[in-house]
Protein backbone atom coordinates (compact mmCIF):
# COMPACT_ATOMS: atom_id res chain seq x y z
CA UNK A 1 0.00 0.00 0.00
CA UNK A 2 1.19 3.48 -0.80
CA UNK A 3 0.88 4.43 2.86
CA UNK A 4 4.00 2.49 3.47
CA UNK A 5 5.84 3.88 0.50
CA UNK A 6 7.62 6.34 2.73
CA UNK A 7 8.97 9.76 2.12
CA UNK A 8 11.67 8.87 -0.35
CA UNK A 9 9.18 8.73 -3.17
CA UNK A 10 8.26 12.37 -2.66
CA UNK A 11 11.81 13.45 -3.28
CA UNK A 12 11.76 16.99 -2.05
CA UNK A 13 9.44 19.59 -0.67
CA UNK A 14 8.15 21.60 -3.58
CA UNK A 15 6.38 24.87 -3.31
CA UNK A 16 4.55 25.10 -6.60
CA UNK A 17 3.54 28.69 -6.98
CA UNK A 18 0.30 29.99 -8.32
CA UNK A 19 -0.79 28.87 -11.71
CA UNK A 20 0.85 30.85 -14.41
CA UNK A 21 -0.81 32.28 -17.43
CA UNK A 22 -1.06 30.20 -20.56
CA UNK A 23 -3.29 27.32 -21.38
CA UNK A 24 -0.59 24.89 -22.46
CA UNK A 25 1.64 25.71 -19.57
CA UNK A 26 3.16 22.63 -18.07
CA UNK A 27 4.27 22.99 -14.52
CA UNK A 28 7.79 22.00 -13.62
CA UNK A 29 8.62 21.16 -10.04
CA UNK A 30 11.07 23.50 -8.36
CA UNK A 31 14.51 22.17 -7.64
CA UNK A 32 14.08 19.67 -4.88
CA UNK A 33 15.43 20.76 -1.56
CA UNK A 34 16.65 17.67 0.19
CA UNK A 35 14.43 16.76 3.09
CA UNK A 36 17.33 15.85 5.35
CA UNK A 37 16.73 13.05 7.79
CA UNK A 38 17.54 13.90 11.35
CA UNK A 39 21.27 13.16 11.38
CA UNK A 40 23.21 11.78 14.32
CA UNK A 41 24.15 15.29 15.40
CA UNK A 42 20.53 16.40 15.42
CA UNK A 43 19.51 13.33 17.41
CA UNK A 44 22.22 14.15 19.92
CA UNK A 45 20.95 17.73 20.24
CA UNK A 46 17.47 16.40 21.01
CA UNK A 47 18.66 13.72 23.43
CA UNK A 48 21.35 15.73 25.24
CA UNK A 49 19.20 17.99 27.52
CA UNK A 50 17.10 15.19 29.09
CA UNK A 51 20.19 12.98 29.45
CA UNK A 52 22.07 15.77 31.18
CA UNK A 53 19.11 16.43 33.48
CA UNK A 54 18.93 12.74 34.37
CA UNK A 55 22.66 12.57 35.05
CA UNK A 56 22.42 15.60 37.32
CA UNK A 57 19.45 14.15 39.22
CA UNK A 58 21.27 10.82 39.70
CA UNK A 59 24.39 12.56 40.95
CA UNK A 60 22.41 14.61 43.48
CA UNK A 61 20.54 11.48 44.58
CA UNK A 62 23.78 9.55 45.09
CA UNK A 63 25.30 12.46 47.01
CA UNK A 64 22.21 12.83 49.19
CA UNK A 65 22.12 9.12 50.12
CA UNK A 66 25.84 9.09 50.95
CA UNK A 67 25.91 12.38 52.83
CA UNK A 68 22.92 11.61 55.05
CA UNK A 69 23.50 7.86 55.22
CA UNK A 70 19.97 7.11 54.12
CA UNK A 71 19.09 3.50 54.86
CA UNK A 72 19.18 1.26 51.83
CA UNK A 73 15.78 -0.35 52.42
CA UNK A 74 14.22 3.13 52.33
CA UNK A 75 16.02 4.72 49.39
CA UNK A 76 18.98 2.95 47.81
CA UNK A 77 21.65 4.96 46.04
CA UNK A 78 21.75 4.71 42.22
CA UNK A 79 25.02 2.83 42.61
CA UNK A 80 23.27 0.23 44.80
CA UNK A 81 20.58 -0.17 42.15
CA UNK A 82 23.26 -0.67 39.52
CA UNK A 83 24.96 -3.25 41.72
CA UNK A 84 21.68 -5.12 42.03
CA UNK A 85 21.32 -5.10 38.24
CA UNK A 86 24.91 -6.17 37.69
CA UNK A 87 24.63 -8.99 40.26
CA UNK A 88 22.30 -10.99 38.01
CA UNK A 89 21.72 -9.33 34.63
CA UNK A 90 20.36 -12.56 33.13
CA UNK A 91 17.53 -12.56 35.66
CA UNK A 92 16.41 -9.04 34.70
CA UNK A 93 16.87 -9.65 31.01
CA UNK A 94 14.85 -12.87 31.16
CA UNK A 95 12.10 -11.22 33.21
CA UNK A 96 12.03 -8.21 30.87
CA UNK A 97 11.65 -10.52 27.89
CA UNK A 98 8.74 -12.33 29.53
CA UNK A 99 6.98 -9.09 30.56
CA UNK A 100 7.53 -7.62 27.11
CA UNK A 101 5.99 -10.73 25.53
CA UNK A 102 2.98 -10.50 27.88
CA UNK A 103 2.51 -6.79 27.16
CA UNK A 104 2.85 -7.17 23.39
CA UNK A 105 0.65 -10.25 23.36
CA UNK A 106 -1.97 -8.35 25.34
CA UNK A 107 -1.67 -5.39 23.00
CA UNK A 108 -2.15 -7.66 19.98
CA UNK A 109 -5.19 -9.39 21.48
CA UNK A 110 -6.77 -6.30 23.07
CA UNK A 111 -6.08 -3.66 20.44
CA UNK A 112 -6.61 -6.19 17.64
CA UNK A 113 -10.04 -7.30 18.83
CA UNK A 114 -10.97 -3.68 19.62
CA UNK A 115 -10.09 -2.67 16.07
CA UNK A 116 -12.18 -5.47 14.57
CA UNK A 117 -15.11 -4.48 16.77
CA UNK A 118 -14.57 -0.84 15.77
CA UNK A 119 -14.88 -1.82 12.10
CA UNK A 120 -18.28 -3.36 12.85
CA UNK A 121 -19.39 -0.41 14.97
CA UNK A 122 -18.22 2.18 12.44
CA UNK A 123 -20.50 0.59 9.84
CA UNK A 124 -23.61 0.30 11.97
CA UNK A 125 -25.03 2.88 14.38
CA UNK A 126 -27.44 0.37 16.00
CA UNK A 127 -24.57 -2.02 16.72
CA UNK A 128 -22.53 0.86 18.05
CA UNK A 129 -25.35 1.80 20.43
CA UNK A 130 -25.74 -1.83 21.51
CA UNK A 131 -22.06 -2.50 22.15
CA UNK A 132 -20.82 0.81 23.46
CA UNK A 133 -22.19 0.41 27.02
CA UNK A 134 -20.47 -2.98 27.25
CA UNK A 135 -17.22 -1.41 26.14
CA UNK A 136 -17.58 1.24 28.84
CA UNK A 137 -18.18 -1.53 31.37
CA UNK A 138 -14.86 -3.05 30.35
CA UNK A 139 -13.25 0.35 30.66
CA UNK A 140 -14.43 1.17 34.18
CA UNK A 141 -13.57 -2.27 35.60
CA UNK A 142 -10.27 -1.95 37.51
CA UNK A 143 -7.79 -4.51 36.18
CA UNK A 144 -6.48 -5.02 39.71
CA UNK A 145 -9.86 -6.53 40.54
CA UNK A 146 -9.94 -8.75 37.48
CA UNK A 147 -6.38 -10.06 37.60
CA UNK A 148 -6.93 -12.57 40.46
CA UNK A 149 -10.07 -13.81 38.73
CA UNK A 150 -8.20 -14.43 35.49
CA UNK A 151 -5.58 -16.30 37.49
CA UNK A 152 -8.25 -18.64 38.87
CA UNK A 153 -9.77 -19.16 35.43
CA UNK A 154 -6.66 -19.60 33.33
CA UNK A 155 -4.05 -20.81 35.80
CA UNK A 156 -0.34 -20.15 36.10
CA UNK A 157 0.58 -19.57 32.51
CA UNK A 158 0.84 -16.66 30.07
CA UNK A 159 -2.92 -16.26 29.55
CA UNK A 160 -3.91 -14.28 32.65
CA UNK A 161 -1.10 -11.78 31.93
CA UNK A 162 -1.92 -11.46 28.25
CA UNK A 163 -5.63 -11.08 28.94
CA UNK A 164 -5.22 -8.44 31.65
CA UNK A 165 -2.97 -6.47 29.30
CA UNK A 166 -5.55 -7.01 26.55
CA UNK A 167 -8.38 -5.78 28.75
CA UNK A 168 -6.61 -2.56 29.62
CA UNK A 169 -5.73 -1.74 25.99
CA UNK A 170 -9.14 -2.59 24.59
CA UNK A 171 -11.05 0.62 25.22
CA UNK A 172 -8.56 3.25 23.99
CA UNK A 173 -8.25 1.40 20.69
CA UNK A 174 -12.00 0.92 20.35
CA UNK A 175 -13.01 4.59 20.74
CA UNK A 176 -10.12 5.87 18.66
CA UNK A 177 -10.62 3.38 15.85
CA UNK A 178 -14.37 4.07 15.63
CA UNK A 179 -13.64 7.80 15.43
CA UNK A 180 -10.85 7.21 12.92
CA UNK A 181 -12.89 4.93 10.67
CA UNK A 182 -15.61 7.60 10.59
CA UNK A 183 -13.21 10.44 9.94
CA UNK A 184 -13.27 10.09 6.16
CA UNK A 185 -13.22 13.28 4.15
CA UNK A 186 -16.72 13.82 2.71
CA UNK A 187 -15.42 14.92 -0.71
CA UNK A 188 -13.30 11.78 -1.07
CA UNK A 189 -16.22 9.67 0.11
CA UNK A 190 -18.60 11.25 -2.44
CA UNK A 191 -16.07 10.82 -5.22
CA UNK A 192 -15.76 7.10 -4.53
CA UNK A 193 -19.50 6.68 -4.11
CA UNK A 194 -20.13 8.42 -7.43
CA UNK A 195 -17.94 5.67 -8.92
CA UNK A 196 -20.18 3.08 -7.27
CA UNK A 197 -17.33 1.86 -5.07
CA UNK A 198 -18.27 -1.14 -2.96
CA UNK A 199 -18.22 -1.09 0.85
CA UNK A 200 -15.13 -3.22 0.66
CA UNK A 201 -13.37 -0.75 -1.63
CA UNK A 202 -14.47 2.17 0.53
CA UNK A 203 -13.02 0.39 3.55
CA UNK A 204 -9.64 -0.52 2.07
CA UNK A 205 -9.02 2.57 0.01
CA UNK A 206 -10.52 5.23 2.27
CA UNK A 207 -11.65 4.26 5.76
CA UNK A 208 -8.69 2.17 6.83
CA UNK A 209 -5.97 4.64 5.79
CA UNK A 210 -8.04 7.54 7.18
CA UNK A 211 -8.19 5.80 10.55
CA UNK A 212 -4.41 5.32 10.85
CA UNK A 213 -3.65 8.59 12.69
CA UNK A 214 -6.24 7.62 15.31
CA UNK A 215 -5.15 3.99 15.50
CA UNK A 216 -1.52 4.94 16.01
CA UNK A 217 -2.49 7.51 18.65
CA UNK A 218 -4.42 4.75 20.41
CA UNK A 219 -1.35 2.50 20.26
CA UNK A 220 0.74 5.25 21.80
CA UNK A 221 -1.73 5.41 24.72
CA UNK A 222 -2.05 1.62 24.97
CA UNK A 223 1.61 0.63 25.06
CA UNK A 224 2.31 1.80 28.64
CA UNK A 225 -1.08 0.49 29.71
CA UNK A 226 -0.23 -2.96 28.35
CA UNK A 227 2.96 -3.01 30.42
CA UNK A 228 0.93 -2.05 33.52
CA UNK A 229 -1.57 -4.83 32.82
CA UNK A 230 1.15 -7.44 32.30
CA UNK A 231 2.97 -6.49 35.50
CA UNK A 232 -0.21 -6.42 37.61
CA UNK A 233 -1.07 -9.95 36.48
CA UNK A 234 2.51 -11.17 37.00
CA UNK A 235 2.42 -9.65 40.46
CA UNK A 236 -0.67 -11.65 41.39
CA UNK A 237 0.64 -14.89 39.92
CA UNK A 238 4.19 -14.27 41.15
CA UNK A 239 5.50 -16.95 38.81
CA UNK A 240 7.30 -15.06 36.01
CA UNK A 241 8.32 -11.68 34.69
CA UNK A 242 9.29 -8.40 36.24
CA UNK A 243 6.14 -8.56 38.36
CA UNK A 244 7.54 -11.64 40.10
CA UNK A 245 10.84 -9.89 40.85
CA UNK A 246 8.86 -7.05 42.45
CA UNK A 247 6.84 -9.40 44.66
CA UNK A 248 9.90 -11.31 45.87
CA UNK A 249 12.02 -8.20 46.43
CA UNK A 250 9.15 -6.57 48.28
CA UNK A 251 8.85 -9.55 50.62
CA UNK A 252 12.57 -9.41 51.40
CA UNK A 253 12.66 -5.61 51.77
CA UNK A 254 15.26 -5.74 48.99
CA UNK A 255 14.71 -2.16 47.84
CA UNK A 256 17.66 -1.95 45.41
CA UNK A 257 16.19 -4.89 43.46
CA UNK A 258 12.79 -3.23 43.59
CA UNK A 259 14.28 -0.12 42.04
CA UNK A 260 16.10 -2.20 39.46
CA UNK A 261 12.79 -3.83 38.48
CA UNK A 262 11.15 -0.42 38.14
CA UNK A 263 14.03 0.73 35.97
CA UNK A 264 13.59 -2.30 33.72
CA UNK A 265 9.89 -1.51 33.35
CA UNK A 266 10.64 2.12 32.52
CA UNK A 267 13.09 1.01 29.84
CA UNK A 268 10.49 -1.33 28.32
CA UNK A 269 7.95 1.51 28.26
CA UNK A 270 10.37 3.98 26.68
CA UNK A 271 11.49 1.49 24.03
CA UNK A 272 7.93 0.64 23.01
CA UNK A 273 6.87 4.30 22.95
CA UNK A 274 9.85 5.19 20.74
CA UNK A 275 8.99 2.31 18.42
CA UNK A 276 5.42 3.60 18.03
CA UNK A 277 6.68 7.14 17.46
CA UNK A 278 8.97 5.83 14.73
CA UNK A 279 6.12 3.93 13.04
CA UNK A 280 3.93 7.04 13.24
CA UNK A 281 6.65 9.11 11.63
CA UNK A 282 7.04 6.62 8.78
CA UNK A 283 3.40 5.85 8.12
CA UNK A 284 1.78 9.24 8.72
CA UNK A 285 4.07 11.37 6.58
CA UNK A 286 0.94 12.71 4.88
CA UNK A 287 -0.92 13.66 8.03
CA UNK A 288 -0.96 17.20 9.40
CA UNK A 289 0.67 15.95 12.59
CA UNK A 290 3.74 15.30 10.44
CA UNK A 291 3.50 18.04 7.84
CA UNK A 292 3.17 20.74 10.45
CA UNK A 293 0.18 22.44 8.86
CA UNK B 1 -36.74 25.26 -22.57
CA UNK B 2 -34.35 24.65 -25.39
CA UNK B 3 -34.92 21.28 -26.92
CA UNK B 4 -31.71 19.36 -27.14
CA UNK B 5 -31.14 17.30 -30.25
CA UNK B 6 -30.15 13.66 -29.78
CA UNK B 7 -30.13 11.79 -26.49
CA UNK B 8 -29.41 14.31 -23.75
CA UNK B 9 -26.75 13.57 -21.14
CA UNK B 10 -29.05 14.74 -18.39
CA UNK B 11 -32.83 15.18 -18.41
CA UNK B 12 -34.58 16.26 -15.24
CA UNK B 13 -38.36 16.57 -15.16
CA UNK B 14 -40.49 17.93 -12.32
CA UNK B 15 -37.86 17.20 -9.74
CA UNK B 16 -38.65 18.02 -6.15
CA UNK B 17 -36.71 17.15 -3.07
CA UNK B 18 -37.55 17.45 0.57
CA UNK B 19 -35.08 17.26 3.43
CA UNK B 20 -36.35 15.98 6.74
CA UNK B 21 -35.07 18.80 8.91
CA UNK B 22 -35.42 19.17 12.67
CA UNK B 23 -37.91 21.98 12.20
CA UNK B 24 -40.11 19.94 9.85
CA UNK B 25 -39.55 18.96 6.23
CA UNK B 26 -37.69 21.46 4.11
CA UNK B 27 -38.48 21.78 0.42
CA UNK B 28 -35.06 22.10 -1.23
CA UNK B 29 -36.09 21.68 -4.86
CA UNK B 30 -39.51 22.27 -6.42
CA UNK B 31 -40.33 21.37 -10.01
CA UNK B 32 -36.85 21.60 -11.48
CA UNK B 33 -36.70 21.12 -15.26
CA UNK B 34 -33.28 20.73 -16.75
CA UNK B 35 -31.51 19.31 -19.76
CA UNK B 36 -27.86 18.94 -20.66
CA UNK B 37 -27.24 17.93 -24.28
CA UNK B 38 -24.59 15.47 -25.35
CA UNK B 39 -21.30 17.37 -25.40
CA UNK B 40 -22.89 20.48 -24.00
CA UNK B 41 -21.41 22.67 -21.26
CA UNK B 42 -24.17 23.90 -18.97
CA UNK B 43 -23.58 26.18 -16.01
CA UNK B 44 -25.95 26.41 -13.08
CA UNK B 45 -25.84 29.65 -11.10
CA UNK B 46 -27.82 30.72 -8.09
CA UNK B 47 -27.56 32.11 -4.60
CA UNK B 48 -26.13 29.88 -1.91
CA UNK B 49 -28.68 27.53 -0.45
CA UNK B 50 -30.76 27.38 -3.64
CA UNK B 51 -30.26 23.64 -3.99
CA UNK B 52 -27.63 23.65 -6.77
CA UNK B 53 -25.48 21.14 -4.96
CA UNK B 54 -28.50 19.01 -4.06
CA UNK B 55 -29.45 18.91 -7.72
CA UNK B 56 -25.93 17.86 -8.67
CA UNK B 57 -25.91 15.11 -6.05
CA UNK B 58 -29.18 13.81 -7.42
CA UNK B 59 -27.73 13.64 -10.94
CA UNK B 60 -24.60 11.93 -9.55
CA UNK B 61 -26.85 9.26 -8.06
CA UNK B 62 -25.75 10.12 -4.52
CA UNK B 63 -29.19 11.23 -3.36
CA UNK B 64 -32.61 9.63 -3.75
CA UNK B 65 -35.18 12.19 -4.79
CA UNK B 66 -38.63 12.70 -3.32
CA UNK B 67 -40.34 13.21 -6.66
CA UNK B 68 -39.81 13.67 -10.38
CA UNK B 69 -37.86 11.94 -13.10
CA UNK B 70 -34.10 12.00 -13.58
CA UNK B 71 -32.48 10.50 -16.66
CA UNK B 72 -28.71 10.39 -16.88
CA UNK B 73 -27.13 9.16 -20.13
CA UNK B 74 -30.38 7.52 -21.19
CA UNK B 75 -30.89 5.59 -17.96
CA UNK B 76 -31.41 6.23 -14.29
CA UNK B 77 -28.90 8.19 -12.25
CA UNK B 78 -28.13 5.00 -10.32
CA UNK B 79 -27.48 3.09 -13.54
CA UNK B 80 -25.14 5.82 -14.80
CA UNK B 81 -23.30 5.66 -11.49
CA UNK B 82 -23.10 1.87 -11.58
CA UNK B 83 -21.82 2.05 -15.18
CA UNK B 84 -19.03 4.41 -14.11
CA UNK B 85 -20.11 6.95 -16.69
CA UNK B 86 -20.02 9.98 -14.43
CA UNK B 87 -17.06 11.94 -13.06
CA UNK B 88 -17.32 14.21 -10.04
CA UNK B 89 -15.29 17.27 -9.08
CA UNK B 90 -16.20 19.12 -5.89
CA UNK B 91 -15.01 22.30 -4.22
CA UNK B 92 -12.88 20.35 -1.79
CA UNK B 93 -10.71 18.20 -4.06
CA UNK B 94 -11.05 15.20 -1.74
CA UNK B 95 -7.71 13.71 -2.73
CA UNK B 96 -6.27 10.89 -0.67
CA UNK B 97 -3.38 12.54 1.17
CA UNK B 98 -1.43 9.29 1.60
CA UNK B 99 -1.32 8.70 -2.15
CA UNK B 100 0.89 10.44 -4.65
CA UNK B 101 -0.64 12.49 -7.45
CA UNK B 102 -0.29 9.49 -9.79
CA UNK B 103 -1.78 7.22 -7.11
CA UNK B 104 -4.77 9.51 -6.73
CA UNK B 105 -5.40 9.47 -10.47
CA UNK B 106 -5.11 5.69 -10.47
CA UNK B 107 -7.81 5.45 -7.78
CA UNK B 108 -10.85 5.53 -10.13
CA UNK B 109 -9.10 2.98 -12.36
CA UNK B 110 -8.69 0.62 -9.41
CA UNK B 111 -12.30 1.07 -8.38
CA UNK B 112 -13.88 0.75 -11.82
CA UNK B 113 -11.42 -1.64 -13.44
CA UNK B 114 -11.04 0.78 -16.33
CA UNK B 115 -7.66 1.18 -18.01
CA UNK B 116 -6.01 4.46 -18.81
CA UNK B 117 -2.54 5.91 -19.17
CA UNK B 118 -1.98 7.82 -15.93
CA UNK B 119 1.02 9.68 -17.35
CA UNK B 120 -1.04 10.86 -20.31
CA UNK B 121 -3.79 12.07 -17.97
CA UNK B 122 -1.23 13.97 -15.92
CA UNK B 123 0.17 15.58 -19.02
CA UNK B 124 -3.32 16.50 -20.17
CA UNK B 125 -3.93 18.67 -17.11
CA UNK B 126 -0.35 19.97 -17.09
CA UNK B 127 0.98 18.27 -13.97
CA UNK B 128 3.18 15.55 -15.47
CA UNK B 129 6.17 16.72 -13.44
CA UNK B 130 4.28 16.30 -10.16
CA UNK B 131 3.36 12.63 -10.51
CA UNK B 132 5.27 11.53 -7.42
CA UNK B 133 4.34 14.40 -5.14
CA UNK B 134 1.77 14.19 -2.40
CA UNK B 135 -1.27 16.49 -2.22
CA UNK B 136 0.00 18.38 0.81
CA UNK B 137 3.00 19.47 -1.24
CA UNK B 138 0.82 21.13 -3.90
CA UNK B 139 -0.99 24.46 -4.16
CA UNK B 140 -4.79 24.64 -4.23
CA UNK B 141 -4.87 25.08 -8.01
CA UNK B 142 -2.60 22.08 -8.50
CA UNK B 143 -4.80 19.95 -6.30
CA UNK B 144 -7.83 20.85 -8.41
CA UNK B 145 -5.91 19.84 -11.54
CA UNK B 146 -5.31 16.48 -9.92
CA UNK B 147 -9.01 16.26 -9.00
CA UNK B 148 -9.93 17.06 -12.61
CA UNK B 149 -7.56 14.43 -14.02
CA UNK B 150 -8.91 11.94 -11.50
CA UNK B 151 -12.51 12.67 -12.49
CA UNK B 152 -11.64 12.10 -16.16
CA UNK B 153 -9.46 9.03 -15.63
CA UNK B 154 -12.10 6.34 -16.12
CA UNK B 155 -13.47 8.01 -19.25
CA UNK B 156 -16.84 9.38 -18.05
CA UNK B 157 -19.36 10.75 -20.52
CA UNK B 158 -20.68 13.31 -18.05
CA UNK B 159 -18.64 15.56 -15.81
CA UNK B 160 -20.40 16.96 -12.76
CA UNK B 161 -18.64 19.90 -11.17
CA UNK B 162 -19.76 21.46 -7.91
CA UNK B 163 -18.07 24.86 -7.49
CA UNK B 164 -14.78 23.20 -8.41
CA UNK B 165 -12.77 26.41 -8.35
CA UNK B 166 -14.68 27.99 -5.47
CA UNK B 167 -11.84 27.91 -2.98
CA UNK B 168 -9.15 29.13 -5.40
CA UNK B 169 -7.84 32.66 -5.65
CA UNK B 170 -8.77 34.82 -8.65
CA UNK B 171 -5.66 33.97 -10.70
CA UNK B 172 -5.84 30.23 -10.19
CA UNK B 173 -9.56 30.34 -10.83
CA UNK B 174 -9.16 31.99 -14.24
CA UNK B 175 -6.32 29.70 -15.23
CA UNK B 176 -8.28 26.63 -14.19
CA UNK B 177 -11.31 27.80 -16.17
CA UNK B 178 -9.22 28.12 -19.31
CA UNK B 179 -7.58 24.78 -18.60
CA UNK B 180 -10.97 23.15 -18.23
CA UNK B 181 -12.18 24.60 -21.55
CA UNK B 182 -9.03 23.44 -23.32
CA UNK B 183 -9.58 19.88 -22.09
CA UNK B 184 -13.31 20.01 -22.75
CA UNK B 185 -12.91 21.31 -26.31
CA UNK B 186 -10.90 18.24 -27.15
CA UNK B 187 -13.15 15.58 -25.60
CA UNK B 188 -16.52 17.29 -25.51
CA UNK B 189 -17.80 15.36 -22.55
CA UNK B 190 -21.07 16.79 -21.28
CA UNK B 191 -20.57 19.11 -18.34
CA UNK B 192 -22.94 20.29 -15.64
CA UNK B 193 -21.09 23.04 -13.81
CA UNK B 194 -22.44 24.50 -10.59
CA UNK B 195 -21.04 27.88 -9.57
CA UNK B 196 -21.98 31.02 -7.71
CA UNK B 197 -19.82 33.13 -10.00
CA UNK B 198 -21.83 34.69 -12.82
CA UNK B 199 -18.62 35.62 -14.66
CA UNK B 200 -17.37 32.06 -14.53
CA UNK B 201 -20.70 30.71 -15.77
CA UNK B 202 -20.82 33.02 -18.80
CA UNK B 203 -17.13 32.56 -19.56
CA UNK B 204 -17.33 28.77 -19.66
CA UNK B 205 -20.80 27.58 -20.62
CA UNK B 206 -22.89 27.10 -23.73
CA UNK B 207 -25.96 27.76 -21.66
CA UNK B 208 -26.49 29.33 -18.24
CA UNK B 209 -29.35 28.20 -16.03
CA UNK B 210 -30.36 30.54 -13.23
CA UNK B 211 -31.78 29.09 -10.04
CA UNK B 212 -33.80 30.76 -7.33
CA UNK B 213 -33.71 29.89 -3.67
CA UNK B 214 -36.22 28.43 -1.22
CA UNK B 215 -37.47 26.31 -2.84
CA UNK B 216 -34.90 25.87 -5.60
CA UNK B 217 -36.09 25.97 -9.15
CA UNK B 218 -34.82 27.20 -12.50
CA UNK B 219 -36.10 30.69 -13.25
CA UNK B 220 -34.15 31.59 -16.38
CA UNK B 221 -32.19 30.02 -19.17
CA UNK B 222 -29.67 32.02 -21.18
CA UNK B 223 -27.89 30.63 -24.24
CA UNK B 224 -24.36 31.97 -24.49
CA UNK B 225 -23.59 32.68 -28.14
CA UNK B 226 -19.94 33.50 -27.76
CA UNK B 227 -17.19 32.13 -30.01
CA UNK B 228 -15.30 28.96 -29.15
CA UNK B 229 -12.54 28.53 -28.30
CA UNK B 230 -13.25 31.46 -26.04
CA UNK B 231 -10.85 34.31 -26.82
CA UNK B 232 -8.64 35.64 -24.07
CA UNK B 233 -10.09 39.15 -23.80
CA UNK B 234 -13.66 37.90 -24.02
CA UNK B 235 -14.64 39.43 -20.69
CA UNK B 236 -13.86 42.92 -22.08
CA UNK B 237 -16.36 42.68 -24.94
CA UNK B 238 -19.80 44.32 -24.84
CA UNK B 239 -21.45 40.96 -25.68
CA UNK B 240 -19.98 39.47 -22.54
CA UNK B 241 -21.05 42.45 -20.46
CA UNK B 242 -24.59 42.21 -21.87
CA UNK B 243 -24.83 38.52 -20.96
CA UNK B 244 -23.50 39.19 -17.49
CA UNK B 245 -26.14 41.85 -17.09
CA UNK B 246 -28.92 39.52 -18.20
CA UNK B 247 -27.87 36.79 -15.75
CA UNK B 248 -27.75 39.36 -12.94
CA UNK B 249 -31.20 40.57 -13.85
CA UNK B 250 -32.54 37.01 -13.84
CA UNK B 251 -31.02 36.43 -10.43
CA UNK B 252 -32.37 39.71 -9.10
CA UNK B 253 -35.78 39.08 -10.57
CA UNK B 254 -36.02 35.70 -8.88
CA UNK B 255 -38.75 35.83 -6.26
Amino acid sequence: MSVLAGREAAGGAPEPGDLLEGTEWVAAPPSARSRARPAFGAALRIAAPPLLAAALALTLWEAWVRAFEVREYLVPAPSAVLRALAADPARYLGAARVTLAHALGGLAVGAGSAFLLAVVMAHSRPLERALYPLAILVKVTPVVAVAPLFLIWFGFNAWPKVLVAALITFFPMLVNAVTGLRSVEPAAFDFLRALDASRWQLFWKLRLPSSLPYVLAALRISVPLAVIGAVVAEWFAADTGVGQIIVIANGELDTPTLFAAVLVLALIGVTLTLAIAYIEHRVLFWHESSTGV
Amino acid sequence: MTTVIGVPAVRVRGLSHRYRGDGGPLLALAGVELEVGAGEFVALVGPSGCGKSTLLRVVAGLLEVSGGAVDVLAGSATAARAGHRVGLVTQEPGLLPWRTVAGNIALPLEVTGARADVDALLARVGIAAFARYHPHELSGGMRQRVALARALAHGPRLLLMDEPFGSLDEFAREAMGRELLRIWERDRVSVLFVTHSIREAVLLADRVLVMSAAPGRIVAELPVHLPRPRPRALDETPEFAALLHRVREALGGAP
